[in-house]
């Protein structure tokens, strides 16, 4: 199992860039997932590490080599797409033994490795199938075991299980955390759903327009966003963000009044900004308190109200700004009601008007 | 009588109509195959007694073997290599990016609308000097680069898969290989399609055969039966019967791939 090191990594199509400088180290075994919006560069540069993209600038080293220009049969990787990309005329044995067959490897040892990928994934009986007689599931399945059968350094994942309906999709998440924990292999794993970063990563690298946004455990971005975007980002309900302005700076810390709530005031301990600047409050929906249980309270209305039973999501409105709590008191609110909550100083985090962290 | 009805009634009827045309000379084709020529002169329309013997004139007159295996040796290579070159080249043309890409396909396209008879002069001149007059090259090679067939596989390569070749790159293929063994076995109904396409172009060649090919020894189906037309009492039963003998090879292979002909038609509009 190899680990992987970029470095400047840089894509331009003409005179536009895509990827604009990423510095990024891999360790062996390690599960990264790249993370970002649409848009954001992150299957870019996973087919850039592929070798489908030729790199602009910067190095690609995987295992200790530089691989820049190697194609990408000889980097010792395995990719699977989001449409499966399963041969259509050959059968789950010939998909999974196809690039064993063009490396020149013996039948009987192709045999063996696709057997043994099969039973890891449980594909045994669907062995003599085309792809057009399975299901969703199965394919993708099959995608896996096709990587597998290679034993590959480092297996990339271009966000495999988008096409799944989502109980699909939880099974097979669970699916790929066994598979990394059985193979000990190194997972560069793409998506936009944050809950499959969250729950499969070991490292997410959030990226934003061409470039690393945070990289970091997923708890630790979760709790220490470096900015307002990966704050919004990581966690599901995203974050609540209000709009404030600094009333007061004394020392180290600032009071802050909420731009749709005058005369809500809340001080927190922060070094930076500067009175009358513009700034952002950011609370996760699960750090609302019932009221006076926090530093200051706000009242705010209920649009709707979702009770999944085992939690509730409040969506209300601040003034045009959309807020979803979630708390004891949810289960009992519903559209059209007013809520009141509190907010803690020291739940809460501050950015200022570039969307850096003040808090 | 309800307005509904009406319009379902006036719709059969023109369908009818319109299957009846379309089918009309297959039928009296078929029906005169088996009549004397004077019968057929007079219009007769019913299955008759001559068959045998309207087969007999026909081998006497023409060396049927020979013929026909001029036609299939024309069109079976013709139709591998036309599709051979021509899917490469939409298979090309759709994958492969180059500024120039465009403005070429462009200029193929409006090569289409050249007539075959302001090129058949030139031609002709080209094939000459060439010395390849009155074999089976001169009938083939013209008919290889069919920018129909070049067009009719880029619009169908659309519909390829980026990630199946991306895949098959990842799995150690060759771009050659990734067209061989992930391209063609993919777009089968394309293939089939373009396979009837080609070979009933090929095999009801006239004109560019008439040219080119001058001694009986070499002539196809097609000029044949123009021949038996050109008598100073054309036999009309032997003629109808040449003519079902050369429309049932392009019938059999069209009934044969039919099903991927229409899904192949399909994958190319889509």
């Amino acid at each position: 199992m190899s680990s992987l090191s970029l470095k400047g990594i840089r894509k331009s199509y003409g005179s536009l860039d895509v990827i604009k400088g990423v510095d990024l180290d891999i360790k062996a075994k390690e599960f990264v997932v790249f993370v970002g919006p649409s848009g954001c560069g992150k299957s870019t540069l996973l087919r850039m590490i592929a070798g489908l993209e030729p790199i602009t600038g910067g190095d690609l080293n995987i295992g200790g080599k530089r691989m820049n220009d190697v194609d990408p049969s000889r980097r010792g990787i395995a990719m699977v797409f989001q449409t499966y990309a399963l041969y259509p005329h050959m059968t789950v044995r010939e998909n999974m033994g196809f690039a064993l067959r063009f490396a020149g490897v013996a039948k009987d040892q192709i045999a063996k490795q696709v057997n043994e990928a099969a039973r890891i994934l449980a594909l045994e009986p669907l062995l003599d199938r085309l792809p057009k007689e399975l299901s969703g599931g199965q394919r993708q399945r099959v995608a896996i075991g096709r990587a597998i059968v290679r034993h590959p350094d480092v297996f990339l994942f271009d966000e495999p299980l988008s096409n799944l309906d989502a109980e699909l999709r939880v099974h097979m998440r669970i699916e790929i955390a066994r598979l990394h924990r059985e193979l000990q292999a190194t997972m560069i794993y793409v998506t936009h759903d944050q809950v499959e970063a969250m729950t499969l990563a070991d490292t997410i690298v959030v990226l934003r327009d061409g470039r690393i946004e945070q990289v970091g455990r997923p708890l630790e971005l979760y709790d220490n966003p470096a900015n307002q975007f990966v704050a919004g980002f990581i966690g599901s309900p995203k974050m609540n963000f209000l709009s404030a302005e600094i009333v007061e700076k004394i020392g180290a810390s600032v009071t802050i009044e909420l731009v749709k709530h005058p005369g809500t005031r809340l001080t927190l301990p922060v070094t930076g900004g500067a009175v009358g600047e513009k700034v952002t409050l950011g609370v996760r929906a699960e750090h609302f308190g019932l009221p006076g249980k926090g530093s200051v309270d706000v009242t705010l209305h209920v649009d709707a109200a979702e009770h999944l039973g085992s939690t509730s999501y409040v969506y209300a409105n601040s003034g045009g700004e959309l807020v979803v709590i979630e708390h004891e008191e949810s289960r009992h609110t519903n559209g059209n009601d007013r809520i009141t909550v509190s907010i803690s100083a020291d739940k809460a985090y501050l950015f200022d008007s570039a969307g850096q962290r003040l808090r | 009588m309800n307005m509904a009805l009406l319009r379902r009634s006036a719709t059969y009827v023109l369908l009818s109509l319109a299957a009846f045309i379309s089918v009309f000379p297959f039928i009296w084709m078929a029906l005169g195959a088996t009549n004397k020529s004077n019968d057929i002169v007079t219009g007769r329309l019913s299955l008759g007694s001559n068959l045998l013997v309207n087969f007999q004139n026909l081998l006497a007159q023409v060396d049927l073997v020979r013929v026909f295996g001029n036609s299939f040796l024309i069109a079976i290579i013709s139709t591998l290599l036309t599709l051979a070159v021509s899917s490469l080249a939409g298979y090309g043309f759709e994958i492969f990016r180059s500024r120039v890409r465009e403005r070429v396909f462009q200029l193929l396209l409006l090569f289409l609308s050249i007539p075959f008879a302001a090129l058949m002069v030139p031609l002709f001149v080209l094939i000459s000097r060439a010395q390849l007059n009155n074999t089976f090259i001169a009938v083939i090679l013209p008919t290889i680069a069919s920018i129909f067939i070049i067009f009719y596989f880029r619009q169908a390569t659309k519909a390829f898969p980026g990630d199946l070749r991306d895949a098959a790159r990842v799995d150690g293929l060759k771009e050659w290989q990734i067209f061989l063994f992930v391209y063609l076995p993919t777009m089968r109904s394309t293939y089939a399609a373009a396979t009837i396409i080609v070979f009933m172009g090929a095999w009801n060649n006239y004109l560019w055969p008439l040219i080119v090919l001058q001694t009986p020894e070499n002539k196809t189906i097609t000029l044949v039966i123009s021949a038996l037309t050109a008598a100073y009492t054309p036999d009309y039963g032997v003629i109808l019967l040449a003519t079902v003998l050369a429309t049932l090879p392009t019938l059999i292979i069209f009934f044969v791939l039919q099903r991927q002909f229409v899904q192949g038609m399909l994958g190319a509009v889509k």
